[in-house]
């Protein structure tokens, strides 16, 4: 059992003379959640997508469970292990939310290229589903259109298609993010619930779920890592709080 | 095959190549930057032909009644998105598509109560029908010449307007993206009205020249608007420069086809056999131009973005 | 109660299809009670017509792809006919089948290349493809060229074809068989990943699934369907033209679709009896008001279209499941 889940190995990434990612060497292991914060275009989403495989680093790798994953596309890392949640919510508006479920249960078991065995009518996949639901706390609005969903259960709903996949790591990009104080709460615990296979890349700017959940927190500012430690460790470092309170202001 | 009769190809392939340009231009800045499918844009390159023949006959002056016709498409192009287009901006592609098909059912069907069903064929005057000597023992038509010239200058005043013009600034800015425009304070309303009525009338001045070159019948401009689909897939969507390259090589690549690929084939294969392909794999040529870009470049030679 | 009133409103839509066939199937009897086997022809026409809109539907509706030449394929199909009997091949079956291979692999090589792209691309390219077939066959002069070619009825066998009744309940049966593959094909796992794509690709890529293949397919298996119609197309007509395959008839699949109701499966079939209707009703009315213009009844034709694209999103079926969901809150069902 390899107990590092992902390893990034320098990794560049420039957009015509802005270096949004510099030089980064980074790695989380199972069962652990690394927080990453830092001022707003610090380069937190860019890394992610590099991660996610949306976008390519210029140079640098990106190990998964000790493959090298750099050169594969973004459904082929999901196959891979790799789960993710979306700054701005990203399900299937037009369906019902256990409907989302069944299509992420049935991608999760390799099953959806079939042309006559049903979908959302299979007890199978229903029961899947709703095992994932539960997981998140949305079984009783399995029913309703996503559209009828508030704010923050679309993010749990999210959250759910994510950990479908039985992903071995999982790219969190602000998932509390325009969430009120309990939907911030019960989602803190959500993640807090997850941790235990997984290890987890978490991008918050809501600090007291940062302290909270993190095992380890990178702080990254014009895409160089300057800190990186223990909860205790960030907190105690002043000039790490003065850089990024300083720019956030 | 003489240089004479290619040389004369050439020419030809460029006349058709810059009436092309002057259709794709304003339709590559409409799907590109406004992000609009318009596919009734043939119609105005109908309504730019009917308008110079009757005009000419009207007026009996075939110079009078090409520039008066100008006006008129572009007015055409401001009225139509004045009442109809506007409301479509926020739509969806499938919307747009459907839409603008019925317009172009209702302008071909309007041109043929008005004008009736048959062809119109105005003739040139007689300083226009006459031929200038481009190579000592070739003979090309002026009018042909006066188009290419034509074709050109409004070429180089479109590449104006879109490069060096706070319009074609505001253009390439954000015609598609409405809250950067208005940050910029573009008036954006104004100035998809402007991209749209411009495009409608460099279509009306293609469609005014070619008047005198091909039939002017209903439903003439949908063959021209999907060649300069290909001009515009090939050239890559929403550049100006790639349109007229794409649409002078489709221009040279479809004229050339036609005369020089039969005659190709007739010297590698039998006569028969030579006969019967050579028709069919010329119409397909600038297709197959578009396949191989594709191929190679899935967003154009010259994509706009990105 | 939501998830209720989806599967109601699905139950619906599929009454309805069944209920269209049935029409269909029980049609003949009408027509032969009253005389009018003219009729018979008609409803032929609407079924390819419906057969041909509905292959397209499963793209354009579900899959929310915007082909503007599925034409191309109901003329291929209709080609593959003629020129296999030009060649001395009349048994239908081998048409049926050579046209499913031909349109197959063409869609295939089409979707590919537009497909990696998309939006204004994908609608361009598509047109594009489909007019570069026209003109193929246009100048084909051996098959006729621009006047094209008359054939004979195909050899099915089973049925013989001129006994008229006999080619229309083939149609039918052809018409029937789709439908059913449909169904299952919109509710199977790779029709919801289809529609999936339609709502939100990104989602479906953090799923784990490549849109590209599904599409690809998709693609494949509406220019598949739509080269039945053709091939049974060209044994109703005895006849064909490039003008099957003109860039206006990928335009009229489309308006069907949509009178009827995109992403329904009763829906391609009811747009083309509409369709039909209106292209017989408008000449009627405008010889009534102005005589001399009744040939031109697109002029009514063309701002009904937009009419019905800026006022009547969901078309037909949209129509019938609003008054369905306002019957089921009356009966106090949707609350």
């Amino acid at each position: 059992m390899i107990a590092t889940v992902l390893d990034l190995v320098n990794l560049n990434k420039s957009y015509g003379v802005l270096q949004a990612t510099a030089d980064l060497s980074l790695s989380v292991e199972r069962g652990q959640i690394h927080a990453l914060i830092g001022p707003n275009g610090a380069g937190k989403t860019t890394l992610i997508n590099q991660i996610y495989g949306s976008e390519i680093p210029d140079s640098g790798c990106v190990f998964l469970n000790g493959e090298n994953i750099t050169g594969l596309s973004v459904p082929k890392r999901v196959r891979k292990g790799i789960g993710r949640s979306f700054q701005i919510s990203n399900v299937l508006t037009e369906f019902a939310v256990i409907e989302n479920a069944i299509i992420a249960e049935q991608a999760r078991r390799d099953e959806s290229f079939h042309f006559f065995r049903p979908a959302f009518s299979d007890q199978d996949l229903i029961a899947g589903a709703m095992i994932v639901l539960e997981r998140v706390g949305l079984q009783k609005r399995s029913g309703d259109l996503v559209a009828d969903l508030a704010h923050g259960e679309r993010r749990l709903l999210e959250l759910a298609l994510a950990l479908s996949g039985t992903p071995s790591m999982l790219l969190l990009d602000e998932p509390m993010a325009g969430a009120g104080f309990e939907e911030t709460l019960h989602m803190t615990r959500v993640i807090d619930g997850m941790r235990d296979n997984v290890g987890i890349l978490l991008v918050e700017h809501d600090m007291d779920a940062v302290f909270r959940l993190a095992d380890v927190i990178t702080v990254l500012v014009e895409g160089q890592i300057i800190a990186s430690g223990k909860p205790d460790e960030i907190r105690a470092n002043c000039e790490v709080l003065a850089a990024y309170l300083g720019d956030e202001e | 095959m003489t240089f004479t009769l290619l040389l004369e190809q050439i020419f030809n392939g460029l006349q058709s190549g810059v009436t092309l340009f002057l259709i794709a231009a304003g339709l590559t800045l409409i799907l590109g930057v406004m992000n609009f499918v318009f596919l009734a844009h043939g119609a105005q390159v109908m309504i730019g032909a009917y308008a110079a023949a009757s005009l000419i006959s009207i007026t009996g002056n075939f110079y009078v009644a090409a520039l008066a016709a100008i006006p008129i498409t572009f007015l055409c192009g401001y009225v139509l998105e004045y009442l109809l287009i506007r409301h479509l901006y926020q739509r969806d592609h499938m919307d747009q598509v459907l839409a603008t098909f019925g317009l172009i059912l209702f302008f071909n069907e309007l041109i043929r109560i008005g004008f009736g069903p048959a062809a119109l064929f105005s003739n040139l005057p007689p300083s226009l029908s006459g031929f200038v000597y481009i190579l000592p023992d070739s003979p090309y038509p002026v009018y042909r010449l006066l188009v290419i010239g034509v074709g050109l200058v409004c070429a180089a005043g479109i590449y104006y307007l879109v490069t060096r013009t706070k319009i074609g600034a505001m253009v390439r800015a954000g015609a598609s993206n409405e809250s950067m425009a208005a940050a910029l304070g573009v008036n954006i309303r104004l100035l998809r009205r402007f991209i749209f009525s411009a495009g409608a009338c460099f279509a009306g001045i293609a469609g005014i020249m070619l008047g005198p070159l091909t039939a002017v019948e209903p439903g003439m401009g949908e063959p021209l608007l999907i060649l300069s689909l290909v001009v515009i897939i090939i050239g890559g969507l929403g550049s100006v420069h790639g349109a007229f390259i794409a649409a002078v090589v489709v221009g040279i690549v479809d004229t050339l086809g036609r005369v020089v690929l039969p005659l190709l084939l007739r010297s590698v294969m039998e006569q028969s056999a030579a006969d019967g392909a050579g028709p069919a794999l010329a119409s397909m040529m600038v297709y197959l131009l578009m396949t191989v870009v594709l191929v190679f470049k899935p967003t154009g030679l010259f994509p706009a973005k990105g | 109660m939501d998830l209720f009133k989806f599967l109601w409103t699905g139950v619906k839509e599929q009454q309805m299809l069944f209920g269209l066939l049935t029409g269909f199937a029980l049609f003949p009897i009408y027509t032969a009670y009253a005389d009018l086997p003219f009729w018979n022809d008609v409803a032929m026409r609407i079924m390819l017509l419906g057969m041909a809109a509905m292959g397209l539907n499963l793209i354009l509706g579900y899959g929310g792809m915007v082909s503007f030449g599925h034409a191309a394929f109901v003329g291929i199909g209709a080609y593959c006919a003629g020129i296999s009997q030009f060649y001395g091949l009349n048994n239908g079956w081998a048409h049926l089948g050579l046209s499913l291979g031909v349109c197959g692999i063409l869609g295939l090589v089409i979707s590919f290349l537009a497909l990696r792209t998309s939006g204004i691309y994908f609608i361009m390219i598509t047109l594009a493809f489909a007019q570069m077939l026209f003109f193929l066959f246009v100048s084909l002069e051996q098959y006729g060229g621009d006047d094209g070619m008359s054939i004979n009825r195909a050899d099915f066998m089973l049925f013989d074809l001129y006994n008229p009744l006999r080619l229309y309940y083939l149609i039918w049966s052809a018409l029937l068989i789709i439908s059913v593959i449909l169904l299952f094909i919109v509710h199977s796992r790779f029709g919801v990943v289809l529609r999936a794509i339609n709502n939100n690709e990104s989602r479906v890529e953090a799923l784990g699934l490549s849109p590209l293949r599904y599409k690809v397919t998709g693609y494949i298996i509406s220019a598949m369907i739509c080269g039945v119609a053709g091939t049974l197309f060209a044994s109703w007509q005895e006849y064909v033209s490039p003008d099957i395959m003109h860039w206006s008839r990928s335009g009229e699949l489309m308006i069907i679709i949509i009178l009827g109701g995109l992403a329904t499966l009763a829906g391609p079939l009811l747009g083309a009896v509409v369709f039909f209707i209106l292209e017989e009703l408008l000449p009627e009315l405008l010889n009534l008001v102005a005589p001399s213009y009744a040939e031109n009844w697109m002029i009514i034709f063309g701002p009904i279209m937009i009419f019905v694209v800026l006022f009547a999103r969901g078309g037909l079926m949209g129509w019938v499941s609003r008054l369905a969901a306002r019957r089921m809150s009356d009966h106090g069902v949707g609350q």
